[in-house]
């Protein structure tokens, strides 16, 4: 019995150092099979969160963990009934209390000065190039260029059902109207229930405020990549902000329950160069200005 | 282990009001809810349950009134009352905590009106406008708040005075002292009313009528009970219950009145005065 | 069951018998047997509906569900959300508050003060009874309609505003509301009932720093109901009103604040998550220093470490909003305050090691429950703490981590230290005693599954899974696989615990007065198994 106890124990300290060990996964924009980490970073901030949970968070947990347990097991063997018949009868010992008193308020200090600083850094919103709007809507997202002559448009979900068997030319489409969206012919893979039918189109390299609101109930934009999560609230404007350095497409999903739909209104940030950027949003601002809404960008999330 | 009881607590025989208390507050849950639906006869079914609990607590507390003259309130029994009575005031005050919470958190920091707003003026820093908002017109505090302030503070002296002619053995002191105070909470409650009534602003749709409604109407619903509470103490020292040493009773209504004055003197320096 | 314990009857008083003894009944022993019954029920319904989500989430896609709605996928997907909220309500409301405070809590709490009873016996019983009425409302919630289309309660435990007013116009809402309104009145009158019982009725000699921690933990639990409940309730009242008679609490359209819920909301559910776990802490410190045959180790340090969080629980509210747009400077604030409850915490968990350190350990089912639970809530606190740091938790708000963090001190924690209480002193209340390997069994399957179910949701979280989806993308496939099979092996401890259940009242062996030898130092031990029906008519003097 102890020892399969015993046994379990290091089967999960295990498990939390492998995750520690594992820290390289590359899924960057989206998540990767069985992974077990972050996802890759292309933000400072979300840099910071990496190294801050890797570095320091998981360590630290990981060392609290296995010592308990370990200590848990030690008791467990050494005084056992068998081996200690005779139980001692200490109530106290000062010293002890206050070691275990003072040391994780140390522990605790030694997180929290590293925590307030990449709050800080998250939170201060730096001066910004440019300015877009997110509103969450029941079920979708729709963004808004600011100072961009209105260009606004909406964000859905690629219908889940393109997947299943027989659709593959609904698929195929909607890639391409994706890609036309976005103005290059790049392939990729469509990530199911991660594929929006417009992208958020943003340069490289450059510093994004992001506003983000709700026109119906609590939505949360968030993309895993660049380390941030805002909720979208009915009657607030939250502000946060990003500055990728990769070219490339990142997911996020909706994180605030927001009804049946919850889990089908992702985020798909296309991250391109700065010249690519100019170009897109002369021609978006043609074909997004405001009220020229393409009828098919929203699409029934119903299958 | 068995035989005679020794001690002072008050052991006591299986009772049905509990179960038929919850079963009137479902029957009245239900109601409530299909009736606010509009479910055709569901109001019905609200009074029904409504009923059912109204008729719990008389039998309940009819049985703990009966209890207390048959003299099973020892001493150490009549302790365990007065810890249960402030407990339930303590939950209580919290309970208007929520209700202030929500006027101070709009009041402190104002938001627009209107959703589109703030959107208009650009998000930054916007969204944020004044209190009380535009549109509302407040009560002056000094004429019918402040005269229900002065109100309630002397029901407050007038139930004192009946306390000490308890104290005192002073039955007819009891009662004018009881009658008093009731009659000044009915006052109160028909000025909150008759407020209620002119109120330059009706009850939906703002967050100032929103918070400033519900704040003040779950105290006037207060003002309400503890007024009935005291008529029951009334009818009691009518009946020649209470004696000098053993009124708790009456101790319950009085404290629970004070609760309810105090609670007023927030609401008025906060939302009459501070707010307006 | 009923018949089994009834066996208990003092021959020399006219006790209540059949029907009415139970229905109207002013013993507090009968009421806590009442509420463990509620609370096997309502653990049987929480457990059945996270089942159905755990089979649904076994595999990316929607198929489950689909059987139960006609195929109709957009029911599907909000059937889903009605099960995730009935869950996490029942188990919470329905579940572990009635056994921990209700069962335990008036089983032996009067018992270990050396009370005869509680101080107001017939409200004790309302308590009680207004729970199936509460669980009854919420239960019809979800044949009726909530939003537009669907029915049933699709807003989650936290039924944050606006989802929950203007997102869910049909009464489905409005019934679970008033379900809360009503459980939460019975614990409002329990924790009156409570803490005039500990105050008042402790049998002579039995100060306040004598009193066993059991006690100690309902006491500190009661506070934290009777200050922390009416502020759901006022919450709670806001919503009803703003539904349906126009208020504008949550809407801005009217200026108010979706954000105001969820601070009220928070005042009363971060104090509600010590609850649900305080108890636990007292019922573990009790079985660890009986098997260990050794007194508490620090037990002033255990108490005022209760106290501690208890009072620490009321000022770190917003940690569960983090990411709704707080000022930065608002969340270093708690930040810091909430990772202070890491350290009277740790005492905790401390002192429990130091109890078992130099003694001579019995390795019975309530001890492997009450280790099992030190070893998992110790997982589930640091991650509690990593959490808790804003900044991180921006990269982890609303994904399977906090899943897996607040099953790990729930599941994990608050449900082991159920069970271990429920092996403790089930031979007391009985008189039967549990039969020892199936209880070992029943441990050692429980802690296999629910540790599959629930650790690897970490890693779906890190990976970013958003928690309340029916249907994931494909990538987070494995580790959900995987926590499904940990559901199904949980499944089985359930049925094995169901079993053990019906093996100790048919058949269990006839359990003596102490049956666990001179570690067991509280006041039940020293009556007979089951205890008589009043018990302590001549008061216990505590030296
Ligand atoms: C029993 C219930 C319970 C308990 C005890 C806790 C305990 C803690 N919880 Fe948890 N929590 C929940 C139930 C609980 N929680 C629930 C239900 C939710 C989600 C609600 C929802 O959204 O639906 C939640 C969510 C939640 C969040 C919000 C996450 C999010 O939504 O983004 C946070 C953030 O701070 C948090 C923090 C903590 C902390 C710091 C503790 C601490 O009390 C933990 C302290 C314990 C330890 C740290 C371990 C032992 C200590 C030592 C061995 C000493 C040494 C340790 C150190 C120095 C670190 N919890
Ligand atoms: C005490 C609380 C508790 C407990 C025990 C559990 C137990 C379980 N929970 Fe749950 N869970 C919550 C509280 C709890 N949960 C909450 C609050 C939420 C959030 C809801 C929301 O988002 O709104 C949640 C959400 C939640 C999710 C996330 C859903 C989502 O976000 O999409 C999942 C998914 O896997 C899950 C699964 C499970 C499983 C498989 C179990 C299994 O461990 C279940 C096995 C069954 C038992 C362990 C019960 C056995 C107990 C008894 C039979 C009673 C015994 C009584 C006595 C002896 C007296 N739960
Ligand atoms: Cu939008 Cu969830
Ligand atoms: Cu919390």
């Amino acid at each position: 019995m102890k020892k399969a106890l015993s046994a379990a124990a290091t089967f999960f300290t295990g498990l939390f150092c492998l995750t520690a060990a594992t820290l390289a996964d590359d899924g960057v924009g989206k998540p990767v099979d069985g992974g077990i980490t972050f996802q890759g970073s292309v933000t400072e901030t979300m840099d910071r969160i990496t190294d801050f949970h890797d570095g320091i968070l998981m360590p630290i947990i990981t060392v609290i963990t296995i010592f308990v347990l370990g200590l848990i097991g030690y008791v467990m063997f050494r005084f056992r009934e068998k081996a200690n018949p005779t139980p001692s009868k200490t109530t106290h010992n000062i010293f002890i209390e206050v070691v275990w008193t003072v040391v994780p308020i140390v522990i605790l200090v030694i997180i929290g000065i590293p925590s307030f600083r990449l709050l800080y850094f998250q939170d201060v919103v730096p001066e910004a190039d440019m300015v877009i709007q997110a509103t969450g809507n029941q079920w979708y997202w729709t963004y808004e260029y600011i100072g961009e002559d209105g260009l606004m448009y909406d964000s859905t979900m690629v219908p889940s059902a393109y997947w299943d068997k027989g659709n593959e030319s609904d698929l195929a489409e909607a890639k391409a109207g994706i890609q036309r969206m976005i103005g290059n012919n790049k392939d990729f893979e469509m990530q199911r229930l991660l594929e929006t039918d417009t992208r958020v189109v943003v340069p490289v390299d450059t510093t994004v405020k992001l506003i983000v609101t709700a026109s119906d109930v609590l939505h949360a934009w968030t993309i895993p990549s660049f380390g941030i999560k805002i909720d979208a609230v009915p009657g607030r404007a939250n502000e946060t902000w990003f500055k990728a350095r990769e070219v490339g497409t990142y997911y996020g999903q909706c994180s605030e329950l927001c009804g049946p739909y919850h889990a089908f209104m992702p985020i798909a940030v296309e991250v391109v160069s700065k010249a690519d950027y100019q170009q897109w949003l002369a021609r978006a601002k043609t074909i997004y200005a405001s009220n020229s809404q393409p009828a098919n960008s929203r699409l029934a999330v119903a299958q | 282990m068995a035989g005679a009881v020794n001690h002072d607590y008050h052991l006591l025989e299986p009772s049905r009001w509990p179960f038929v208390g919850s079963v009137s507050a479902f029957i009245m849950a239900l109601g409530a809810v299909f009736w606010m639906h509009d479910t055709p006869f569901m109001n019905f079914v609200f009074f029904a349950g409504f009923a059912g609990v109204l008729y719990t607590f008389y039998g309940w507390w009819s049985d703990v009134v009966m209890e207390a003259e048959r003299g099973d309130h020892t001493p150490t029994v009549q302790i365990g009352l007065r810890y249960g009575m402030i407990l339930f005031i303590a939950s209580e005050v919290m309970f208007f905590v929520a209700w202030f919470w929500a006027y101070f958190d709009a009041a402190l920091a104002p938001k627009a009106q209107e959703m589109g707003e703030w959107m208009m003026n650009g998000p930054a820093g916007a969204g944020y406008g004044v209190w009380p908002p535009e549109g509302i017109e407040t009560f002056d505090p000094w004429h019918i708040p402040f005269v229900n302030t002065l109100i309630l503070l002397l029901s407050g002296t007038t139930v004192t005075w009946a306390h000490h002619a308890l104290l005192e053995g002073d039955r007819d002191g009891l009662k004018k002292g009881l009658w008093l105070t009731v009659i000044l909470g009915a006052t109160f409650s028909g000025f909150q009313v008759f407020e209620y009534a002119v109120a330059p602003f009706g009850f939906a749709g703002s967050i100032y009528s929103a918070s400033f409604y519900m704040a003040t109407g779950f105290h006037g619903f207060h003002v309400f009970v503890g007024t009935l509470f005291l008529l029951v103490c009334l009818i009691r020292a009518y009946k020649g219950h209470f004696t000098t040493e053993q009124h708790f009773g009456f101790e319950a209504a009085a404290w629970y009145w004070h609760f309810v004055d105090v609670v007023w003197l927030f609401l008025f320096v906060s939302i009459y005065w501070w707010g307006q | 069951m009923a018949d089994t314990i009834a066996t208990n009857a003092d021959h020399h008083e006219e006790h209540p018998t059949g029907w009415v003894r139970w229905v109207y009944s002013t013993n507090h022993k009968d009421i806590g047997t009442l509420y463990l019954i509620f609370a096997v029920f309502a653990g049987l319904v929480g457990g059945f509906f996270s089942f159905l989500m755990r089979w649904e989430l076994a595999e990316p896609g929607v198929q489950v569900l689909t059987a139960l709605t006609g195929d109709n996928a957009d029911a599907a997907y909000h059937l889903f959300n009605v099960l995730v909220t009935a869950h996490g309500l029942i188990m919470v409301f329905f579940m572990v508050m009635p056994a921990m405070i209700g069962g335990f809590g008036n089983w032996f709490v009067p018992i270990m003060i050396g009370a005869p009873d509680m101080a107001f016996p017939r409200m004790n019983n309302v308590s009680f009874w207004l729970l199936p009425p509460a669980f009854m409302l919420l239960f019809l919630s979800m044949f009726v309609e909530g939003p537009a289309g669907f029915n049933g309660v699709g807003g989650g435990w936290t039924m944050y505003a606006p989802l929950s007013t203007k997102g869910a116009p049909g009464p489905a809402v409005d019934l679970a509301i008033l379900s809360l309104h009503v459980a939460g009145a019975s614990s409002i009158l329990g924790a009156v009932n409570f803490i005039t019982t500990i105050f008042n009725m402790r049998a002579p000699g039995m100060t306040l720093h004598k009193m066993p921690l059991f006690a100690w933990a309902v006491l500190i639990t009661a506070f934290l109901l009777l200050l922390s409940l009416p502020v759901l309730a006022g919450a709670i009242t806001m919503l009803l009103t703003d539904r349906n008679f126009g208020t504008a609490f949550f809407d801005p359209a009217g200026g108010g604040d979706p954000i105001l819920f969820q601070h009220l909301f928070w005042f009363f559910g971060h104090p509600e998550v010590y609850i649900l776990i305080l108890p636990g802490f007292g019922i573990v410190s009790h079985i660890i220093s009986t098997f260990s045959r050794k007194p508490i180790f620090g037990y002033l340090g255990m108490v005022y470490a209760m106290v501690a969080i208890g009072f620490i629980g009321f000022i770190v509210w917003a940690h569960h909003m983090y990411t709704v747009g707080l000022d930065v400077d608002v969340k270093a604030y708690f930040v810091a305050a909430t990772m202070v409850i890491a350290v009277p915490t740790g005492v905790k968990i401390f002192s429990w090691i130091a109890t078992m350190w130099g003694g001579s350990i019995r390795f019975t089912t309530p001890m492997l429950f009450s280790i099992g639970f030190i070893a998992l809530f110790t997982i589930g606190g640091v991650t509690g703490v990593v959490l808790s740091n804003a900044g991180a938790d921006q990269a982890m708000h609303d994904t399977y981590y906090v899943v897996a963090h607040f099953h790990y001190v729930l599941s994990l924690g608050a449900v082991f230290a159920i069970f271990a209480g429920f092996y403790y002193w089930i031979g007391k209340m009985s008189g039967r005693q549990y039969p020892e390997l199936w209880g070992k069994i029943h441990f050692w399957v429980m802690f296999i599954g629910v540790n599959l179910i629930f650790f690897p949701q970490h890693f779906l979280g890190l990976q970013g899974m958003p928690r309340r989806y029916v249907d994931y993308p494909d990538q987070y496939e494995y580790y959900n696989y995987i926590s499904s099979v940990g559901a199904l092996i949980t499944l089985l401890s359930v049925v094995i615990f169901m079993f053990v259940v019906w093996r100790t009242l048919r058949a269990g062996e006839k359990c003596p007065d102490n049956p666990w030898g001179e570690g067991a130092t509280t006041l039940e031990w020293t009556l007979s198994s089951p205890p008589p029906f009043h018990q302590f008519n001549d008061l216990p003097r505590i030296k």
